[in-house]
């Protein structure tokens, strides 16, 4: 299914309002106690193993992940306009994003299983 | 009358080619603050797909236990791994700002309404409202800034 640019438009909105909610909530978590305890790895091993923000986790990198990389096609497009230049940008922005997300969620997993 | 660089862009009959690219996105010789602004959402953008990517990497040494996480710690806890933060703050805060800025204008909200064209010909889509809320991402960004700095210098 092909989308129209409007239509991507509309999520790249929906995506970056809704990772502000989102990486705020990951931000105040860093800020509950003292900046360098809560990088500490019991403490962060802790935030992993936590369900609701292993859930956080995952749609922060989902949505910045769709937002950062569609800004990256869309500034690439601006660039030069045509159909090969255009396509092939489409198609590595969406690896790049289907592969970062694939690695964030590989760690999300593997940490959250770590005793 | 068409000018030399429109017959340029059209002549040879593809008007989606946009001939000038990098060299029209960097010019500053058009720079309004709406311009300077567009610029400063794209830079920022690319910066921050650019952490991001970095944070995903940096984050994964979890998985390699408590030494690899340390390891990576004593990289990024020191005073230029607290300046570097302190820049993707700022511009994390000035795109967040901007960016809902952008999302009424796109949907007509603060552009003003059409009128006749007047001397001194300013146009009305780019009114107070407009310069106003990139100040304001400006402003927002720079305490952000200092808000942050103030958290990850406090311990040392």
């Amino acid at each position: 299914m092909i989308l129209k640019e409007s239509q991507i438009m509309k999520i790249h909105y929906i995506t970056g309002i809704a990772a502000l909610f989102v990486v705020a909530v990951h931000i105040i978590m860093r800020l509950v106690m003292p900046f360098s305890m809560s990088l500490e790895y019991e403490n962060v091993i802790a935030n992993y193993q936590n369900i609701a923000y292993a859930v956080l986790l995952e749609s922060i990198l989902v949505l910045i992940a769709i937002h950062g990389f569609n800004g990256l096609r869309i500034i690439l497009i601006e660039f030069r306009q045509n159909i090969a230049w255009e396509n092939g940008v489409t198609v590595f922005t969406l690896v790049a994003m289907i592969a970062l997300i694939a690695y964030g969620t590989r760690t999300i997993i593997v940490a959250n299983g770590l005793g | 009358m068409k000018s030399s660089n429109e017959d340029r862009i059209y002549s040879d009959g593809n008007k989606r080619e946009n001939r000038e690219g990098l060299r029209a996105w960097l010019n500053p010789s058009r720079y309004g603050w709406e311009r300077i602004s567009y610029w400063l959402q794209r830079l920022t953008g690319v910066f921050l797909l650019i952490y991001f990517v970095g944070h995903v990497i940096e984050t994964s040494s979890l998985v390699d236990g408590k030494d690899a996480w340390n390891a990576m710690l004593e990289l990024t806890q020191t005073t230029w791994g607290h300046l570097f933060l302190i820049l993707v703050i700022g511009t994390s805060t000035f795109h967040s700002a901007n960016g809902i800025r952008l999302l009424f204008t796109e949907t007509g909200r603060g552009l003003g309404k059409p009128g006749r064209p007047d001397y001194p010909y300013s146009p009305v889509s780019l009114n107070y409202r407009q310069k106003s809320g990139i100040w304001i991402a400006l402003i927002l960004a720079a305490t952000a800034m200092l808000y942050g700095a103030s958290i990850l210098f406090a311990g040392e």
